[in-house]
Order: structure tokens, then sequence, then C-alpha cells
């Protein structure tokens, strides 16, 4: 990672965190609020969206981008779980008092103010992933902050109260198949201030955002807090990054940000200095595909005889930008490439900065290229193969996002990938997409149900993990683990029926589940409540300690058996003192040379021997004790 | 002043006028618990009185307790202008001519973000911007007749509009297309019907079940489908909405054979005894019967005379032979009764149905079941209502008859003519034979089995 002076660079970062709560029923219908993971949908429903006139009587360049691309939506959903709501087919019904109270919670700890009467709004979206193209939204506090382990507090600036978009499923061809189970749950969206000055603050704030929400009523799966990051620096833009999977990856996704806007600057100031001038740029391509029926480049001849076009662009002056890089593997020409492929739907484009030989053009076609194109030394040119459709939609992305250059940095909303990079994913929407919701009515927060809430808020988290850091002698980092798996409740509720170790509670709340995964087990199938089971049969010695994972294992493969089930089909019976004696006695019968010769440091394999017959039947400990006195004894005997 | 304050009562309007703060300012609003600035908007008059309304920077709008506010001070004022995007409309010399009559619906609309009210777009220019398909198929002219919820409709209305449709069909126009309120639309399109005699061309009234205003809207879609059915050859009174819940294929449905039947779907109308009479895909359009008027050179001629003193009385349990007295007394011409089953009314009321039958009050007997015909000889309490005088309205939709009854009652008051016309086929409005899909008909199961 590129090492950069942030603070001269007047990076500013914000962070908005959506998370999903855990009512029991949907925002604004009264659907379950349950994901139905992989299951097949019931029904299949096309429908097409269009841009709205906003309030200028203009259309929002957003949603222009999104129509332009022309994709077809295709709804899936289920029977049983989806209502006529989230078909778009109903009005909305009354806001969940539930959901509400949670995301009042929330606000309440992050010291924000309740707004008194909340209004719900309308915020369009375009790409399909809300059946009426808008997500009912309303803003539930104002102005609160969290504070940072050094005593710094990041701003908030609201929190909302929305319905959580359908789940994208794939797109095939030019059709986004979208999921609506989850569309309609209700969603709690935290927007800091750009009080955030540096990469690692920013993991720091994400990171006790996520804390503070997961020690709420709130969904603790995978995908249920989602965070994005925006970026600006002093000469560039404000940047949206959506889907920031990980914590860890934070730091590195704002340094490779700033990266790509200093270096998109850099190409700005170079332009300049070549005295090039936007106005000059002239959006006429040239049919190549006749001089190139035969060219040396095998997918381009392929292309050309199946019916595609080849079309070129000379870009004046603009030799070496395509190729300048902006962020790791990340060229101005990979820039232009993923927001032609984005709106496009092509592959992308090839450039003469990058090496055309690697396309496989002979020294002949890039003659014959560059005399068609009129192009000069000093110049760039681009190509793209396709339909005329496609043709005509990438050679406008190509060309306004080449005019764009002469200004820096084009506000948009990214996608964050894997590496740190990030790709255009669309237009940043503009102000004018949000307006009042009227189908619903307004919502009154009454100063008695603030006060309720109030006297009953929980502990902040970073409170709780030095408190039970300190009482159970943990390290923290596994409390924090402990709330990051949505384990928190359950932990306290096992302390409860077996205090006297709670590491062990939480080795087999972390640590064993999460080596169990590791082999492939479902460990999704044990729940709160085979936990509880468990270590309800520990506490009264059914089992001994060592037969928990043995539960988990087949409760990973029989999720439909109760435990009290699995103890009966694994012929787990608790073993009496008296029995142990006899297998002990029995045991040692059979390696009497063993313990003539190592005497008791025969402990150690005995003990194996002994636990085979009785592990998870009786406590090891009492286990390891009565070899230790019966062994003791007989090596008395033989002296 | 005051009215600078729309809808804002209780202690919301007095803190705003004890600090001459107008609707549209820009203000600064400290309470003890922070500061909100935003643009004082006009409130919903059914809202709680004791609230000030704005909308932030952000774009979000909020509601303040004026009890809670500790001082307001004005920073500036920003009142919404909208411009209308005016684009022309293209005139082809090779496209038909249409007519768009207005009646106030929102099949095209721009937004007011500020209040989320929804602007009508009418003109040509308007819809052209909207909705730029439309001057691939037609070239347009528009018409607003009133601006009216369709709960709001009434027979006068419908008497201007089938002659406005009578103009447009007899100056050269080769279709009408009639925007129009769902709620009462098929009413409308049964009126439309029985008023206009040897109609020459299409004429189709649609809506939108989603408005306009939003990006889901069925608006455009329905509108686009409703120009190609006003070029087509089907000279009838028509409802062109789309015919499932995706943005597939519309419906074409006869005007008197048709009724919306689900409060909020876009597939809300249905045809009600018969398959509906085509659709429309992909701006194509195909019958699934050929039994329609087609396009002639005919004149056509308005009938718009109605009787409003009809009245459409629906049959339950309980049902009181004081209203039909109230009915009699306020000298009602004809009662249409939404009967039960096969069209009956409760023995209890029959004195009462007598005595307006022998006051020369026309009664007719439809079925709240909707679909089927009246059987008024299989019990003997139906061949007693018709014995008292009462019509057997066939298979006729209780709003149809209602419409029918007065229509006719418009054209004549001979009772023998009126029991005649009631009874005659006049516009699609009674069939001879139901065949036996028209009761749950699907029609995405008929075009997926390619029975259609």
């Amino acid at each position: 990672m590129e090492e950069f002076d942030y603070e001269e660079l007047g990076l500013m970062c914000g962070l908005e965190i959506h998370q999903q709560l855990d009512s029991k029923t949907k925002l604004f219908c009264r659907c379950p609020n349950k994901l139905q993971g992989t299951r097949e949908p019931d029904f299949t429903i096309k429908r097409f969206m269009r841009p709205v006139l906003g309030e200028m009587g203009t259309y929002d360049k957003a949603m222009l981008t999104e129509y332009e691309k022309g994709m077809d939506i295709t709804y899936e959903g289920y029977n049983d779980v989806i209502c006529t709501y989230e078909l778009d087919e109903t009005p909305p019904f009354e806001c969940n008092n539930e959901a509400k109270k949670i995301a009042m919670e929330i606000a309440l700890l992050l010291k924000a103010n309740i707004i008194e009467e909340m209004h719900v709004c309308r915020k369009n979206y375009l790409d399909g992933s809300v059946p009426c193209g808008f997500q009912r939204t309303m803003i539930l506090a104002k102005d609160g902050y969290v504070e940072l382990e050094n005593a710094k507090k990041i701003g908030i600036d609201i929190l909302c109260l929305e319905e959580d978009a359908a789940r994208k499923i794939k797109t095939e061809k030019r059709t986004n198949y979208f999921r609506l189970d989850r569309l309609g749950i209700p969603l709690v969206e935290v927007t800091t201030k750009p009080d955030i000055s540096d990469p690692y603050e920013c993991r720091e704030a994400a990171e006790r955002l996520g804390l503070l929400l997961w020690t709420s009523n709130v969904k603790k799966v995978l995908g249920s807090i989602r965070q994005d990051v925006n970026v600006s620096i002093k000469d560039g833009t404000r940047i949206e990054i959506k889907g920031v999977q990980k914590l860890d990856s934070i730091p590195t996704l704002i340094n490779h940000e700033v990266s790509r806007q200093l270096n998109l600057v850099k190409i700005k100031q170079e332009l300049e200095k070549r005295d090039l001038k936007e106005e000059n740029i002239i959006n006429k391509p040239i049919d190549l595909s006749k001089i190139m029926t035969n060219t040396k480049s095998n997918f381009i001849a392929k292309g050309i005889k199946s019916g595609k076009k080849l079309y070129g662009i000379n870009v004046k002056g603009f030799k070496g930008i395509f190729g300048m890089e902006l962020m790791e593997d990340y060229r101005f020409g990979t820039e232009v490439s993923s927001k032609v492929q984005s709106i496009s739907g092509l592959k992308g484009i090839i450039h003469s900065d990058e090496n055309l030989k690697n396309n496989k053009f002979s020294d002949e076609d890039i003659k014959k290229l560059i005399k068609q194109l009129n192009s000069k030394e000093g110049d760039c040119f681009v190509l793209v193969l396709g339909t005329k459709d496609e043709i005509d939609k990438a050679m406008n992305v190509v060309i306004n996002r080449v005019k764009y250059a002469f200004k820096g940095v084009p506000p948009e909303t990214r996608r964050a990938l894997e590496n740190g990079n990030t790709e255009f994913l669309r237009e940043l929407h503009g102000g004018a997409r949000l307006y009042p919701d009227t189908d619903s009515q307004t919502i009154i927060n009454s100063e008695k149900e603030i006060q309720i809430i109030q006297e009953n808020l929980p502990e902040y988290p970073w409170t709780i993990i030095k408190q039970y850091s300190k009482k159970y002698k943990m390290e923290e980092r596994l409390i924090k683990e402990l709330i990051f798996t949505g384990n928190l409740n359950l932990f306290n509720e096992l302390l409860k029926i077996y205090p006297e170790n709670p590491t062990l509670i939480i080795t087999t709340l972390l640590e064993t589940t999460k080596a169990l995964r590791r082999d492939g087990k479902e460990v999704e199938n044990i729940t709160e409540k085979d936990f509880i089971d468990i270590f309800t049969l520990l506490k009264y010695n059914e089992i001994g300690k060592e037969a928990i994972e043995e539960f988990m294992i087949v409760k990973s493969n029989y999720p439909d058996l109760t435990i009290e089930e699995l103890k009966k089909e694994l012929k787990i019976e608790k073993i009496s003192e008296d029995d142990l004696k006899k297998i002990i006695h029995n045991i040692i019968h059979k390696n009497i040379d063993v313990i003539k010769e190592k005497e008791m440091r025969a402990m150690g394999p005995l003990m194996g021997e002994v636990m085979k017959k009785v592990r998870g039947k009786i406590d090891g400990k009492i286990v390891s004790n009565e070899l230790k006195t019966i062994l003791q004894k007989k090596l008395v005997e033989l002296k | 002043m005051t009215e600078n304050l729309k809808g804002y009562k209780g202690k919301g309007k007095e803190v705003l006028k004890k600090n001459k703060v107008a609707i549209w300012d820009i203000i600064k609003v400290t309470t003890k618990e922070g500061e909100y600035e935003g643009i004082v908007l006009p409130r919903n008059e059914y809202s709680a009185p004791d609230y000030i309304e704005i909308k932030l920077e952000n774009n979000y709008n909020i509601g303040i307790h004026a009890a809670h506010i500790l001082n307001i001070e004005k920073t500036g004022k920003r009142e919404a202008h909208y411009k209308i995007p005016e684009k022309k409309f293209p005139i082809n010399k090779n496209l038909p001519n249409i007519k768009l009559l207005g009646t106030g619906g929102t099949v095209a609309s721009r937004l007011d973000y500020t209040t989320g009210a929804v602007i009508p777009s009418f003109t040509p220019g308007e819809l052209f911007s909207a909705v730029p398909e439309l001057a691939e198929i037609c070239n347009l002219e528009t018409e607003i007749v009133f601006e009216i919820l369709s709960e709001n409709m009434r027979p006068e209305y419908w008497q201007q509009l089938a002659k406005k449709v009578e103009h447009a069909a007899n100056s050269g126009k080769d279709g009408v297309v009639i925007g129009h309120g769902t709620d009462t639309m098929s009413y409308t399109s049964a009126a439309l019907s029985f008023m206009l005699q040897d109609l020459s061309i299409p004429v189709v009234l649609v809506g939108s079940q989603r408005s306009s205003d939003r990006p889901s809207s069925d608006a455009a879609l329905n509108l686009i489908n409703a120009t190609i059915v006003a070029t087509s050859d089907i000279a009838e009174v028509v409802i062109t909405m789309l015919g499932s819940t995706a943005h597939d294929y519309g419906l074409i449905h006869r005007g008197t054979l048709v009724r919306k039947m689900h409060s909020s779907v876009r597939n809300t109308f249905r045809s009600v005894d018969a398959l509906p009479l085509g659709m429309i895909q992909n701006r194509i359009i195909k019958m699934f019967k050929n039994d329609y008027n087609k396009r002639s050179e005919s004149q056509t001629k308005a009938l718009p005379n109605f009787e409003k003193k009809v009245a459409l009385v629906y049959s339950y349990p309980g049902l009181n032979e004081e209203l039909i007295d109230f009915y009699i007394d306020k000298g009602y011409k004809g009662i249409v009764f939404a009967g039960t089953g096969l069209g009956h009314v409760s023995t209890t009321i029959y004195d009462s149905v007598e005595r307006a039958v022998q006051e020369g009050i026309t009664v007719l007997m439809t079925t709240q079941t909707l679909h089927g015909f009246v059987g008024m000889n299989v019990y003997s309490t139906g061949r007693e209502l018709q014995n008292i005088g009462v019509i057997p309205g066939k298979n006729m939709l209780p709003e149809v008859g209602y419409v029918k009854l007065g229509w006719i009652l418009g054209q004549t008051t001979n009772p023998q003519e009126v029991k005649e016309m009631l009874l005659k086929n006049i516009a699609g409005e009674i069939i001879e034979r139901e065949i036996p899909i028209a009761f749950n008909y699907n029609i995405d199961e008929l075009l997926k089995n390619k029975k259609l």
C-alpha cells in the first residue's frame, strides 16, 4: 500500500451502515421477517421501470443511466412469505412498531435526537431492487455521535428507519433477477458526518458502530450488516463505495481510492499541460468492420464474421493517458472499460495504450487501424466490438468519461472489490429523488415512548467487553468475537445454566463451532435451544463435556432431531462411579505389564484407554482422579 | 397571513404566526434537544395539530412539536417553481390521428418533490416528454374535459364525454383515448357504450393503478397500449389495462362486460361473463374473437339523455322496506336491485317493491354474484317478484343495469318500451350464452397452453 499524508491531502471519510432489524414482521406489511436462503421461488414476475420526471422537470442522471442499460427485471417470490405489498400491488400497512422501538434504542445509544413526528419518504431506485421503484425511508433521529477509543467523537448525521431492498440473485443476458424475501425487512441506516480523517480511524468507527448495533435486537447473520464508505480528498470528489464486506478491508479501500483520485487529478493536470480541450473531444466513431475482416486477431475476426461490428474512435493527444495507473492493477483504461461494461453490457474496450499485440493484431492490422482512424503520434485510439446498439452506448460512455478527465474525479457510486480496488456501480443519485410518501401517515414518537426506551438502554459494547474480560478472565478479543458472531446473549444464557466454566462456553461457541464449520459441518443447524439443552445435560452430569463436540457434529447432520433424541441415538448414558471403577480395574488388569514398567507414567496411556470407553458419558476430570487413585493403590500393591 | 399557513392548526399554527413565518420560509428551529434547519412545508389538514413540518437540507421531511421549540430564526425563502418540459409533439402524416380526452386521472404526471403532490401532465408536449413512444404510434391532440377524481364522476360528465367523442368521430379523428380514474371507469365505459350509437371509431378508456410519479407505474404502458387500440379496427367503447401483474400485456375489455375487481392490483379489470375481446403485447393486438363492431364510415350519434333518478340497491339480510319507500317518495323513476343469488330480495320488502311498480317505477333485478344470469323462474320467490313486475336483468352487471336503465329512461318513459329495451342487447351488455371458462379464466394459463 502506498503511503500518503492523509492530513495534507484533506482526506474526509464518512460511513453509512445498514443493519437489518430482528422484528417478527416486515416494516410496512405483516409478512414474516425471514430470509428463504437458497429455496426455489414459487413464482416469477417480469417488470420494467421508467425514469420519472424530477422536481425541475428533468430526469435524474443516475435514473437515466439505469434506464439506458435497458435491463429487464424479473422478481422471484414465495406464496407463503410474500404478499401483494412487496409486489407493489397494495399500499403500505401501518409502520411496524417493534422495528421502530429497536431503531429508537440504537438512536439513543448513539445519543441522537429522536425526531418527534416522522414523515415517510420515498427514495427512487431504478435498478429494480425495489419493485415500486422507490424505497420507503424515514429519518428517525439526528445529530448523535459514537466515541472512539481515544475519546474522539465521530458525529452521527442521521439515523433512518427504512425498508431493505430485494436481493439480487443473478444477471442473465439483459435481465436482473431479484428475490423478494429480503424486500421490506426493517433496516436502520446510520450515516456519520465526514469526521473521519484516517483509514484506520474509519475501520475503528465502523467496528464500533457494528458492535453497538449488534448488542441491540438486530439480525446477526452474514449479510445482515452492510457498510458503505464515502471518501473524498481536497482536490477530488465525494465517492460512495458500496458493499464493503470486511472491516479489515476498509483501510485498503480508502488507500486505493485516495490513489485513484490523486491520479485522476494528475491526469487532469497533464491534459492541461498538453493544452488539450474538452470541447475538441468529438463522438464520431468509425466503422472498422470492413478493413478488419481478415485481422489476425481471432476474436475480432470471429466477431465480425458473426455479424458484430468493430468501431474505433481516435482520442487526440491522449497517448499514455489510458495506460496511466490509477491504483494497483487499474489504469485509466480499466476505468473506462468497466464503465462500458456496466452500461452497455459489452466485455470492455481495446485501446492503443495497451499492447495491441496482446489482442493478436498484426503489424499490418495496426497500420490499417492507424490509417483509417487518422491517428497521429501522440493520439490514442479506442476499439469496441459489438452490435451497433451496444457500440453506440459504449462509445457514448467512452467519450463522456474521457471528457470528464478534464474535470478530474467524476462523482459516482462504486462497488468494493476483493483486492481493495473499486469499480463503477452507478452514477451518484442527485438529491431530487427523495420526496414524501403520499401513501402513509405521519408517525409520532411520544416523549413517553422515548423515556421508556431510554431507561432500559443496554450497556455499551465496549463497556461489556471490558467488564466480561475482567470478570471471566478472558481476552477482550474473545468477547468482541462473541458479539460479532451474534452469540453474546446465548453466552449469557448458558452462563446462567453452567456458571462454573465460562471458558468452556466461549470455546464451544467460538472455537468448536469454527473448527466444525471448517470441516464442512452445517453448524447453522445447531440452534440456541440445542446449546441450552446440551449445557443443561452437562449441568446435571448427564453427559461429560467431551460429549459437546459429538452432539454438535451429529446435530449438524440431523437438524430435525432434538438433543434428547440425539442422546438416545448416541447411546450416551451416564456412567456411575461404580461402573467407572469397574472399567478402570479391568483396564489396569489388562495392562499390568505396562504399569510395572512405567509406574505412574502409565497414567497417560491408561487414561486414553479409559476415555475410549467412557468419553462423553462422565466428566474427564472425575475419570482422571479415579484412575490416579486406583493406579496408586495398584502400585502399592505391586510393591 | 393565515392563508399562508395552509393545513396548520393548534400550537403549530400559533408558533409560526408568532414568529411571522410563512410556508416556504427557510427557518432554523432550536429545540431543547437540538437544531433543525429547513423549509416550512404546507401541512396536510388531517395531520396532528401541534406540529410544524419542515424539509431538511437532505430532503427528508420531519415534524417538530411546537411546545418544544425554543427559538425560530428565519434564514431565507425558497418557493418551488416547476418548469414543465414541453417538447413539441412531432406530427407524422402517415400516422393516425388520436384524440386524448382527460378527465383528471394521472396517466402522466410530474412530481412536486417538496409536498409529494402529483401534478398532471397533459399537453401533447408534456406527454411526449414523459412517454415519447406515443409519437411512434399516432399524432396526438389532447383536451382536458374536466379534472375530477373518478369517484366524483356524474352522469352529466358522461353526457359531455359522449358529445366530445361524437365530435371527434365525425371530424376525422381515427380514435379516442379517455384518461380516467379506475374507480368508476367501468360505469363510464358502460354509459358511453349506450350513449354512442353507430360508433365509427375506437373509444378506449385507460388509467393506471400505480400513479405515474413512480418508476414502477403501469401508466405509460397502459397509455401506449390504449393508443394502439385506438388506432385499431375495434369500433367499440373498451377498457384497456394490464392483463397481469407483470408489465407484459394489456387486455381489451368490452365496455359493458367489465369491472374493477380488486382495490389495488394492476390487473384489476376483468371481463365478466365472457373472455376479454383481445389482448395487446409489444404493440401488437391479438383478438380472441371476431364478433365486435368494426371501424366504419358511419355517422356517430350521441344520445346523451339520462334519467338521474335511478337507484342502485344492494340486497342484504336486514334490508328494510323504508329504503324502498324513500326512493318512491323521492320520485325515483327506476330501481335496480343487486339481488342475492339468482336474483332475490327478502320477502319482507315485497310490499314496498309492489308499491314501487304500481307507482310506475321500473324495477330491474341483477345479481350481486356479478357472474352468471339471474334465474327468476327457479324459486317461487323469483316467480313472485316477476309477478309483482320486477324485470329480470339477465346477465347484466348491477352497475351496467343502473347505467342502462338511466339511459333508457332518458330516451323514453313508455313502460313497455323501457322493458323491451332493457331486455334487448344494445351495446354487448347482454350475452346469449356464457362459455364455461368465462367464470374463472386465467389469461396467463390460457396463453401458456396456447388456448387463445
